[in-house]
């Protein structure tokens, strides 16, 4: 009997595998763990607080009007397509301004004369023309 | 594994979670409560304090939901390795003696007749594992009781793949050491 168990381990996988498979049948007779419903509902409430808390954050504000922004001007859109046409426009904008010259410039061509007369009463008929 | 990392099927979950969608939440927490806590109790061989280690995990998890980028890790991997460091952290805090003394209370060590029924069994591969060096139990147990592939057990324990199996080679061998007279049994 000795003999056939020496050959056994002969015929055995080597010592690692076969301490492998020792630990995973003894770690399998552990039994898994159940939560209680108490834990549950401490974890739910952690969760329901945890939304109170980011709803009034600055940042969640922050967020939360970013993308109010983002669906009045380009509705379910990522965010990045209009802030980047924003940029665009933004830079277009500013190298017009700095680089296209000024075609016409403001002159006072105005032949009309005013004349007051410094004798006479002032006159304050706003509505005279409607 | 790869195919595990293109899809996670907690992603979802996770954004609906973020957005604030309860139901979500609710999901997510029975995809994975048990399981947590099961690992966590088996960590720290306590059960109160394993709760406390999950609701701690959980409220992580909570927070960080609506910032969760999907494609950059998979869910449950961070997941238990967040879990595992709550772990890790809870048992730098314990005195040392108490843990001595808690794995002592439960070996309750080979009877005369060495008969044994479950409980006892249980309470005697509980105490064996106690008993291993913290990251070997870890290892351990994500791999054997978690049945976790070597690679995700690494990611989860932050720790290269060969450090993962000289781990368990020395976990699975002191175990075996400590309990051999139940394989003889």
């Amino acid at each position: 009997m000795a003999k056939k168990n020496s050959n056994d381990r002969a015929r055995s996988p080597s010592e690692a595998e076969s301490d492998a498979a020792f630990a995973s049948c003894m770690v399998a007779t552990l039994p898994a763990e159940t939560a209680s419903a108490a834990l549950e509902a401490r974890i739910l409430a952690d969760f329901d607080a945890a939304l109170v808390r980011r709803r009034f954050s600055p940042r969640f504000a922050a967020a939360k009007l970013a993308e109010g922004l983002r669906d009045l001007v380009w509705p379910s859109a990522p965010a990045w397509k209009p802030a980047s046409v924003f940029a665009l426009s933004l830079l277009l904008g500013l190298a017009a301004g700095v680089f296209v010259p000024a075609t016409s410039t403001e002159t006072d061509n105005s032949d009309q004369v005013q004349t007051v007369a410094l004798d006479s009463a002032p006159s304050l008929d706003i509505l005279g023309d409607l | 594994m790869n195919a595990g990392m293109k899809f996670d099927p907690d992603a979802e979950l996770v954004a609906r979670a973020g957005k604030g969608d309860r139901a979500a939440a609710q999901a997510l927490m029975a995809r994975h409560l048990a399981k947590l806590l099961t690992l966590a109790r088996r960590m720290l061989g306590d059960r109160s304090e394993a709760e406390d280690a999950v609701q701690e995990v959980f409220l992580r998890l909570w927070t960080h939901a609506a910032r969760w980028q999907p494609g950059k890790a998979k869910f449950e991997t961070w997941l238990y390795r967040v879990t595992m460091n709550q772990c890790f952290d809870r048992l730098r805090k314990k005195p040392t003696a108490e843990l001595e003394a808690a794995a002592q209370i439960a070996d309750p060590g080979p009877g005369p007749d060495a008969r044994l029924d479950n409980a006892a069994l249980t309470l005697q591969v509980d105490a064996a594992l106690a008993q291993l060096p913290e990251r070997q139990r870890a290892a351990i147990l994500l791999c054997h009781y978690q049945e976790c592939g070597n690679i995700e057990a690494a990611e989860m324990l932050g720790i290269s793949v060969e450090a993962l199996e000289s781990l368990l080679a020395r976990g699975r061998r002191t175990l075996r050491t400590r309990l051999a007279y139940l394989k003889e049994s």
